[in-house]
């Protein structure tokens, strides 16, 4: 899993040296910016369901479409696994807060996303459209500090991005 | 390869939970020690050549049979062999460190060691009683509490600021990588 700490040791192991006093100052600038992003994360973890409930409700909102027979809304089913996986991209978003930077996106949500997407033949519209209102939603110093907002945003940024 | 944060990371989803609460105050606590963390790395990565060097050395003290013809040290080629390895050691550990995380060390170093050596006849005891004497050193270096008891005239402060629990923590974790080195070999 990518992170600061483990590009710093991966590229010191590749050259056979022993950590050098550059390798460890970009450890401690991220370490200083990662009172922020931890900030963020514990405030997304404590509001998790309420912010992907929201969000499900907003493309809902958005898209009546998807109350027609056979679409999101239309039964429970559908309606808890779409409501789940909004759930998943938070969660996901929450651990790329954590370890600062977007290893845990890139490897359990982007990779392969398009494909699942595709095969099972559902729109990515109303993702962006949810995740779009969730970007939208955070407000400082409400939510969190202006600070954790900007790292919050920037990855359901990030999101937004691999959808559309 | 993973450090604290990932780690949490990985063991969250294992549950698909996010990572809030108990896990974050973990976090938090690597993060306010970082900058001791970033000493104790720098203090073991700056005087490596020596605790390498020392380590081999005491160990064929104790065992002068290895620098005789037909020990492990001996000729010149196996010695140059023994001291690159005892640093590689060194290295993965402070990788181990700075990451807070084990799994560094695990995957690159130790996964397969003792089978190496087991093939190309290394004695296992040997190699570990050299790993032992650098834990102490690490230790010493990580406290950096030398007294004028123990050093005498060699007494050298490294003049890192003074914490009353002469980072406790750290000593603990280092010596917990040196140790895992140590359970491998044995």
């Amino acid at each position: 899993m990518k992170s600061v700490i483990t590009t710093v040791v991966a590229s010191a192991d590749a050259a056979g040296r022993f950590p050098s006093s550059s390798d460890l100052e970009s450890v401690q600038g991220s370490i200083q910016r990662s009172t922020a992003r931890l900030e963020a994360a514990e405030k997304l973890a404590a509001n998790l369901d309420a912010v992907a409930k929201e969000a499900y409700d907003a493309c809902i909102k958005k898209y009546p479409y998807l109350n027609e027979s056979g679409q999101a809304n239309s039964n429970d089913t559908f309606k808890a696994k779409c409501h789940r996986d909004i759930k998943h991209y938070l969660r996901l978003v929450n651990y790329s807060l954590v370890v600062g930077g977007t290893g845990p996106l890139d490897e359990w949500g982007i990779a392969g996303q398009r494909e699942v997407y595709r095969t099972l033949g559902l729109p990515t519209a109303p993702y962006v459209e949810a995740l779009s209102f969730a970007r939208n939603r955070g407000c400082t110093p409400r939510d969190m500090s202006a600070q954790a907002l900007t790292e919050y945003n920037a990855l359901l940024d990030y999101v937004i991005n691999s959808l559309s | 390869m993973l450090d604290a944060f990932s780690r949490a990371v990985v063991s969250a989803d294992s549950k698909t939970a996010a990572i809030g609460g108990s896990e974050l105050e973990a976090l938090r606590g690597f993060i306010s020690s970082g900058n001791r963390r970033l000493d104790a790395v720098n203090s073991i990565a700056s005087n490596a050549s020596c605790m390498v060097s020392d380590a081999v050395a005491g160990m064929i003290c104790e065992n002068q049979g290895l620098i005789q013809a037909g020990g492990n040290c001996y000729p010149n080629r196996r010695m140059a062999a023994c001291l690159r390895d005892a640093e590689i050691v060194l290295r993965y550990v402070t990788y181990a460190l700075l990451a807070g995380d084990a799994s560094v060390l695990d995957d690159r170093c130790l996964n397969g060691l003792k089978e190496t050596y087991t093939a190309l006849g290394v004695p296992l005891q040997s190699s570990a009683r050299a790993v032992a004497i650098m834990k102490a050193q690490a230790t010493a270096h990580i406290q950096d509490n030398p007294s004028e008891a123990l050093a005498g005239a060699k007494l050298r402060k490294m003049g890192t600021p003074v914490v009353e629990d002469r980072c406790a923590s750290l000593v603990a974790e280092a010596g917990s990588y040196f140790d895992r080195v140590i359970g491998a070999l044995s």
